[in-house]
């Protein structure tokens, strides 16, 4: 371990410079990390937060610069190498290898030097207990939660003796319970003189419990300074480049008559959930993850077969038995995991806005392809998605940008019924704000949503009323303009 | 992405024409491969070797273009072996029940059948993953080879000793329209059909969406069932085609004839640049992965190599057609 006094930085990075075709990603980027410090990094998707990360990692090779790491330079690594050095990187899409067990995974490649299997698990297990783990080693990493599973991985990074430890979004995927969980073993480790880079899109963590942060921008630093130097404003605005006004737009207030019950889902995960939706209106929906908030959502949009469900629309009983069903009654689905469930990667960005309603735009089942460019133009400027043209691959779209053309796609319908399961997870701040617009033109026009987020913030800003959900069962409701935060967690935790 | 939105599917200049070769360099393989072999083989110029190849491009290339949609939704159809013996076997025994026009009909709804059979059994096992489908249809491939020698008791049935009429299948082999053989105007046909599902329809865009992301297309309304139901009836219909043309060139009908034919078929798509996880391909790619596959047959023929060795080039050019495209997609995604 580096003692917390030692002289100068444990990570010192000099105007490092990497260029991708067309793209200067990181512009003499220069950044000093020490021991025992929490570091954050906070910066819009595309700021170069990744890149640099990857660079350290070895994943990439920088063009210039220098990087010194424990006094020592280092000019080319590999992730392997870089690990052995003692910087750990702890990617949002967790590195496990799923059929394996915990301890099997806390030490991959390295049975024969961690004294085999008894001696691996042994081990793994003194790791673990240290950051107050109590998961069995011999479990499968499959079975694990999202917050276990980054347990395993910090009881991996620990086994290296990490000097230096890398969280890129941890908190992406993780309860408040398993956050609190986590900002505990952060400052464990801190205390052990450990370096910690904590990258996030979340200010509240960042000034929860970072001691510096470094604000990126279009592949530049622009600043860095400790935490209590700055205040909430300025820091969003030197992400942005530019002032923001609010984070959220004023709360829409347009609520009428109920058009959409939901009742009787019965399945594994859901008991005997109702759940009612009026017209312009935003229904916030609070649950942990495993609370059975996407399963309900999923199973009112017929994603997932359903035991027994009874679902409402304007009073009159519907049966939804698959998304195509649900599409033609008007309801719509932005689901949670963009990549897996929401884009066509290797499309265009036309292709992927026109899918929702391409059947409406073929004729004897010749698609009209001049209606089709024109929707896909219409949705790219109606909702501002930074493309060359429909024609780009959507893969090459940032975050946010993709997001708001999954949203496009339904908007062209326009839906009755929006389900949004997670809208704005990793988006910048000022694609966030763009999508908060859209929630309120939306429901302005006349169509309800229902908003599953993880950001209680969020979440307590946009709605017009908030259920929670606990263990498969609705259990509360509340008024999101009187109830605090801290009440409505409460009754989400209840089954405690 | 759908082929159809690029330039250089569509309008030809001189700078998409370049990009063209860059991007595909199964066309600079093609050039090449007829430059060497006329220089190093006199023979490979001659019109009956020409002709050799028409005969062998217009057989593969039924199968191959019915496998392109299969591919490109991300699936594989392992089983049209058994669908070409089956649809042989029973094509030819037909011809004195119920007359030749007929019998060729019952076979290609035989080929049909087979295809539907198919996809009934994917969607039943929900067996939506490329591997799952390659094991239901090899094992199909065998059920349905067991069922033409069931059928025939493992005889040859030859077309030569039919008492009925047999000018349909005289004219399939050696007839033309004018100087167009029927074979090849079959080939056109096949893929004007076949190009316009592609880039003009609906149901051809769900194809290769399926193939793209099965889960968000389905999520957007895409019906998925339906594109697999039709991706397997349009590979068993093609691979009957390809059965009658068959039997019309060897004048008999062999329960075991269809066996050696999976994996060109295969091979064709893939060498013309399809992506073996689906979502981006054409049929007409695969044209020219089936004149490249048999281009080199002949060559390596007419060279003397034997067919152990051609085993081993079929093997590379396929490990090399991936390894490329991978490559390609790469570069890409960085």
């Amino acid at each position: 371990m580096v003692a917390a006094s030692a002289p100068g930085a444990l990570l010192s990075i000099r105007d490092v410079s990497k260029a991708f075709p067309g793209v200067k990603a990181l512009d003499r980027v220069s950044l000093d990390v020490s021991g025992g410090v929490v570091h954050g990094i906070v910066g819009e998707n595309g700021a170069g937060k990744s890149t640099l990360m990857k660079i350290l990692s070895g994943v990439y090779e920088k063009d210039s610069g220098e990087i010194v790491f424990d006094g020592k330079v280092i000019e080319k690594t590999t992730p392997v190498q870089s690990m052995h050095m003692g910087l750990a990187i702890i990617y949002q899409e967790l590195n496990l290898v799923n059929t394996m067990s915990v301890g099997e995974n806390v030490f991959l490649g390295r049975f024969a030097e961690s004294g085999g299997r008894s001696g691996v698990h042994a081990t793994a297990r003194k790791l673990l207990d240290s950051i107050g783990c109590k998961v069995d080693t011999h479990k499968q990493v499959s079975e694990l939660s999202v917050s276990d599973k980054q347990m395993v991985e910090i009881a991996k990074a620990l086994s290296f003796d990490s000097k230096l430890i890398i969280m890129d979004e941890p908190s992406s995927s993780l309860t408040d319970d398993e956050m609190q969980k986590l900002i505990k073993i952060i400052a464990d480790l801190k205390s052990k003189g450990i370096a910690i880079i904590y990258i996030s899109h979340k200010l509240d963590e960042i000034f929860g419990f970072c001691d510096v942060v470094t604000v990126m921008r279009d592949g530049r630093v622009i600043d860095t300074k400790p935490v209590g130097e700055l205040s909430r404003n300025q820091m969003i605005a030197m992400m942005v480049g530019r002032t923001i006004e609010n984070e959220y737009p004023p709360r829409p207030d347009c609520a009428g008559e109920t058009i959409l019950e939901i009742k009787d889902v019965h399945t594994r995960k859901l008991k005997d959930v109702h759940l009612t939706l009026r017209k312009g209106e935003i229904l916030g929906l609070v649950g942990l993850v495993g609370s059975g908030r996407t399963e309900l959502v999923r199973a009112l949009f017929g994603a997932d077969k359903v035991a027994k469900k009874t679902v409402l629309l304007d009073g009159k009983q519907v049966e939804i038995h698959s998304p195509k069903d649900a599409i033609r009654l008007g309801l719509a689905m932005v689901p949670e995991d963009r990549k897996l469930q929401g884009l066509l990667l290797g499309f265009s960005v036309e292709h992927n806005i026109s899918l929702a309603v391409l059947a409406r735009l073929s004729e004897r089942g010749f698609i009209n392809r001049k209606a089709e460019a024109g929707v896909s133009d219409r949705q790219i400027k109606a909702l501002n998605v930074k493309t060359p043209s429909g024609k780009t691959k959507i893969r090459s779209l940032s975050g946010g940008n993709q997001q708001k053309a999954v949203l496009g796609r339904w908007l062209e319908m326009s839906p009755r019924v929006l389900v949004l399961d997670e809208p704005t997870r990793g988006i910048d701040v000022g694609a966030k704000y763009e999508i908060y617009l859209l929630m309120k033109k939306i429901v302005e026009d006349g169509g309800s949503i229902i908003l599953i987020s993880s950001e209680l913030p969020e979440v307590l800003h946009m709605s017009n009323r908030v259920n929670t959900i606990c263990d498969g069962r609705i259990n509360g409701e509340f008024d999101p303009a009187v109830a605090s935060a801290d009440e409505i967690m409460a009754k989400a935790f209840e089954f405690a | 992405m759908s082929a159809a939105t690029e330039p250089a599917a569509g309008r030809f200049t001189p700078q998409s024409a370049l990009e063209l070769i860059k991007n595909n360099p199964i066309f600079v393989a093609i050039a090449l491969l007829t430059v060497v072999t006329s220089v190093v083989e006199p023979r490979f110029l001659t019109t009956d070797n020409f002709q050799n190849i028409v005969i062998q491009f217009g057989n593969l290339i039924f199968a191959a273009l019915g496998m392109t949609f299969v591919i490109m939704a991300g699936f594989l159809d392992l089983s049209i072996g058994g669908i070409i013996s089956l649809v042989a076997v029973v094509t030819v025994t037909m011809i004195d029940k119920v007359g030749q026009g007929p019998a060729i009909l019952i076979g290609l709804s035989v080929g049909l059948g087979c295809g539907l059979i198919n996809s009934a059994l994917i969607l039943t096992a929900g067996a939506l993953t490329q591997a799952e489908s390659l094991f239901i249809t090899y094992g199909m491939s065998l059920v349905f080879g067991a069922v033409a020698l069931m059928y025939t008791q493992g005889v040859t049935q030859f077309l030569t000793y039919s008492k009925s009429d047999i000018s349909v299948f005289n004219a399939i082999n050696s007839g033309s329209v004018g100087p167009v053989p029927v074979v090849f105007l079959m080939f056109v046909v096949g893929l004007a059909v076949l190009l316009v599902i592609e880039r003009r329809m609906y149901m051809g865009r769900a194809v290769v969406l399926t193939g793209g992301n099965k889960v968000a297309a389905r999520l957007a309304g895409i019906p998925i069932s339906k594109s697999i139901v039709m991706i397997y009836a349009i590979s068993g219909l093609m691979s009957a085609i390809l059965a009658v043309v068959l039997v019309s060139r060897a004048t008999l009908a062999d329960p075991t004839m269809g066996t050696p034919w999976m994996t060109p078929a295969i091979l064709a798509v893939v060498v013309g640049g399809t992506a073996l996880i689906g979502g981006r391909g054409s049929v007409l790619w695969t044209v020219f992965g089936t004149l490249l596959l048999v281009l080199l047959n002949n060559c390596l023929n007419l060279l003397g190599v034997s067919s152990y060795v051609q085993f081993m080039f079929r093997g590379v050019i396929l490990i090399l057609a991936i390894w490329l495209d991978t490559a390609k997609q790469n570069a890409v995604r960085k």
